[in-house]
Order: structure tokens, then sequence, then C-alpha cells
């Protein structure tokens, strides 16, 4: 009787590494070789884009009212409720809004990518695709990945500015303030410094959220159960990206921004 | 516009059947310790039919994923038109493989895709053919041909398991391919489904003039497919011969798979 050969986790460990970085590179080779798959591209923009506004918009409008509600009592208390506008837009367009924005995008985009490409693996549509000679990298990887990297950053931005709104209307809730003096203040408190790094992080966060999900569905095993694993594994590692990537680009705005 | 059989008598060189299309010889193939393939030999000839029964887990499948490229051998030869597989490059086996259909167990269609789509798919990204009027007249007949035109627009969760083998038919026949590889095309369907499945297999492989290699446990499709049938157990081929010269067969194994065929 044949003995099972037992693979060590720190072994198994490396060659996951190895095969992100295996698939990394396909990645990149296959935008520029052979022909884009505009049709099924601009397909994801709308199902990764368009489909997730309602859910983006809710969640960031929340935000917005819930961090009004909360900064309120306390900047009263230092006679400093005229600093609301500038405390909402400074930390909601530099760090809230953002991270947010891109754990809810890791929670609905990545699972999802992640259980797609995990079902078609289990049903042998991967398979299917590769022996028929046509390259499922470019077809499912190529299109999903750059679909959430630029589709995200627009997302947060949207998110941006419905979370601005919904401060607004919580100021309202207590205070009085037009609508043009609010976004007077919003404007006037925010700088280059404040919105260029973080929309540039919003870049990073969308390809990791499209990379991790298309990585574990594709990666998956072969069995019904590997799906829900894939989905819930694209989350958990996405929204892990999400915060490494955050805290590496704070460091970075940091020296170069922030002296 | 000539019809696909019509267009591949033209295009090939006159048929030869003693060509081999595909040879295998002393095929290993392991997984961790299980050793699934020991010592597989076969020879396909063009436009032969040779079906392959054998128990579940005896690595029926592996043979034909080796053929394809999906998986590669550890050791021996697996040569598909005089060329070694295991030595291909990227661009080659995506080659090779235009000229090889692959019908899986489960059909594999793609569910996101109506059955038109899914055909249209290996037309437009592999054969990369951009007249719409061609595609569509191809797509037509080769449903035509499967017995399955009603369902052209449907999701392959609107259809039965038969419609489903059968649209997994046409995607693979759509291509016209010289190679069929089938995996247990009756798997899950009803005697009734299964018989007209096998009885379309044979007739697609008149039609298209395909050498196909049939992975089954369907002795029914066995009888209607087969020009010749090979027993595989425990890794290795341990008999072959015509399906009537192995229903004679005293050998223990042979004899079980046909031992309720009257």
């Amino acid at each position: 009787m044949a003995e099972e050969i037992v693979i060590p986790r720190w072994k198994q460990w490396f060659e996951g590494i190895g095969d992100q970085v295996s698939f990394f590179f396909k990645f990149f080779r296959n935008i520029f070789t052979g022909g884009f798959e505009w049709s099924e591209f601009v397909r994801q923009c709308y199902e990764i884009g368009y489909r997730s506004i309602t859910l983006v918009g809710i969640t960031s409008f929340i935000m917005g009212v819930v961090l009004i509600l909360q900064l309120r009592p306390t900047l009263v208390a230092f006679g400093a409720a005229s600093m609301l506008p500038k405390t909402l837009s400074v930390s909601f367009i530099r760090e809230i809004g953002p991270v947010i924005i891109a754990i809810i995008c890791a929670g609905k985009i990545a699972s999802s990518i992640g259980a797609e490409l995990g079902s078609m693996k289990v049903t042998e549509q991967l398979d299917a695709m590769e022996v028929s000679g046509a390259n499922p990298l470019q077809y499912l990887v190529v299109t999903r990945i750059l679909a959430a990297t630029i589709m995200v950053p627009i997302l947060s931005l949207l998110g941006d500015v419905i979370g601005l709104v919904g401060g607004f209307l919580a100021l309202n809730i207590r205070d009085s303030i037009s609508f043009t003096l609010y976004f007077t203040k919003v404007i006037a408190s925010l700088d280059f410094s404040d919105f260029l790094p973080a929309f540039i992080k919003t870049i990073f966060f969308g390809f990791a959220i499209g990379f991790v999900g298309c990585y574990k569905g594709f990666h998956s095993n072969k069995g019904t159960e590997s799906v829900g694993v894939a989905a819930n594994s694209a989350v958990v590692t996405a929204s892990l990206w999400i915060f490494v990537i955050d805290g590496i680009a704070v460091q970075i705005t940091s020296l170069l921004f922030y002296k | 516009m000539k019809n696909l059989a019509e267009q591949r008598k033209t295009k090939d060189k006159p048929v030869d059947l003693k060509e081999i299309v595909v040879s295998i010889k002393g095929l290993k193939k392991s997984f961790g310790a299980k050793e699934v393939l020991k010592n597989i030999n076969l020879e396909l000839k063009r436009g032969e039919n040779v079906v392959v029964l054998g128990r579940s887990g005896m690595g029926k499948s592996v043979t034909i994923q080796c053929i394809v490229g999906l998986l590669k051998q550890d050791e021996g030869s697996l040569k598909v038109f005089g060329e070694e597989v295991a030595d291909m490059d990227d661009k080659e086996l995506k080659e090779l493989r235009k000229k090889i259909g692959f019908l899986f167990q489960s059909a594999a269609l793609y569910d996101s895709m109506t059955v038109r789509e899914n055909l249209e798919f290996p037309l437009t990204r592999v054969l990369k053919i951009k007249d719409q009027q061609e595609i569509d007249k191809r797509v037509e007949e080769v449903l035509v041909g499967v017995g399955l035109s009603e369902a052209i627009d449907k999701l392959p969760s609107d259809l039965s398991g038969g419609m489903r083998k059968r649209a997994g038919l046409a995607r693979t026949l759509i291509v016209q391919p010289e190679i069929m590889l089938y995996d247990e095309p009756t798997t899950g369907l009803d005697p009734i489904t299964s018989r007209e499945i096998s009885d379309l297999i044979l007739e697609m492989q008149k039609k298209y003039k395909t050498s196909s290699i049939i992975i089954t446990h369907d002795m029914e499709c066995a009888r209607i497919a087969a020009d010749r049938v090979v027993v595989m157990n425990d890794g290795e081929y341990i008999a072959e011969g015509s399906f009537e010269e192995l229903h004679q067969s005293k050998d223990k194994i042979v004899a079980s798979f046909f031992k309720d065929i009257l």
C-alpha cells in the first residue's frame, strides 16, 4: 500500500507565494499578448462598477451621517463645531472613504469573482475553455482584474461625494448650515495632497480585489465545497491586502507630503 | 455555402484510415504516491472509434486529459499527429487543441452564456472568424445536426441533462476537430437519452470523419459507438478487441463488464 506524501505547511505556504507570483506575471503577459477582450471587459465594468453603486452609495451615506453624529459632541465641547465640515472631509477623503469602500468592494466583488471562477473550475468550464484553444486567463482574469482596478477608484470617488452629502444632512439635524457654505468649507479644507494619494491607493485596492478574487477562484479545488472556500478566502485575503496597502500608502504619503 | 462535412472533404487530404493519429506507449502518471496510470499503450487510427471501459478511479479520464495536454505524463510517450505532446510549448499546444474536441462529463457549458454564445465562443476566440453571417450559419448547422435548434437562445441552466450534452457536443464539433475525446458522455442520463447520445456520437463520427476515444461505463454506448473496445484495470489496458470479441472473453474482469449483456 502506497504511503501518503505529507507536504509540510511551510512548504505549502512558499508554494502558494510562488503560485501567486507566477499568476501575477501571467496576468501581465496576457494583457499585452493576444487580443484584448473588450466586450467582456465592458461587461465586467458594468457588473463590478454599476452593480455596486447602490451598496457603495448607501454605505458611504451612512458613514458620512455617523461620522458627523459621532464627531459633533467632541468638537462642540471644544468649541470647534465650525470645524465639523473640515474634519469630516479630510478624514473621509484621506482615509475612511477609500478604506471602507474598498472593504465593501472586497466583500462584494472579490467574493463574487472567487465564487464565479471557483464554480467554473468545479464544473470544468475552465478546462473546457483551455482545451478548446481559448485562453481563460485572457478572457476571464485580465478583464476582471482590469475592470476592478478601474471601477473601484471610480466607486470610491462616488462614495466620497455621497459620504460628504450624508455629512451635510447629518449636520443639519442639529445645526443649520447652507449647502453652499458646507461645500465651500469642505473644498477649502482639502488639498491636493489629501486627494491624490487617496485616489492612487484606491487603484491598488481595486487591483488587489480583482487579483485576489481571480487567483482564489482559479486555484480552487475541484469540489462544490471549494466554491464557498474560494469566495470566503477571497474576501478575507483581499481585506487583509487592503489594510497592508493602506499602511504602506500612509507611510509613503507621510514621507512625501506631511513632513 | 457548403456544410461542415463537405468543407472537411474538400479541405482535407484523402483520408488514410491506417494513419495513426494518437499513439501512446508506456504511459505512466502518478498523483502523489498513487500511481494512476501504470503502463498504457494505445493507438487510435484515423476515422476510428475506440471505447475505453473501466471502473471508476482507474485513470480513464486521466489518459484523455494527457492527450489534450491538461495533464503531463510522468513517463512514456504520447504522440498526437506524430508530435510528442509533452514537448510542445504553449503555442504548439494551442494549435493542437484546435484539432481536438473534448466533451466533458458535465458538458462544461459556460453558464453565463446562451447556447448560441457558447457555440460562437470557439469560432470567434479560437478560429478568429469575424464574419457574423458565417458564424450564424455554422451555429445553425451544427445545432440542427445535434437536434437542438429550438434551444439556441436558452441558458445552460434552462436545459435538461441530455440537451446539455448535445449542446456540449455541438460546441466541440463546430470547430471541426479531427479527434474527439468523450469523457463519459452518457453518465447521468436516462437509458433513452443515453441511446440518443450514443447514436449521435456515431452519426457525428460518420458525418465529420473524426477519430474518437470514448470513456464510458455504458455498455450500450460501447456497443453502438465502438469500432474497438479497450478494457482498463488498475492503471493498465488488460484487453482489446471488438465489442463482440470481448463479449466472449473468459477473462474474469473483462467478463464482469459484459455479464448483463445478452
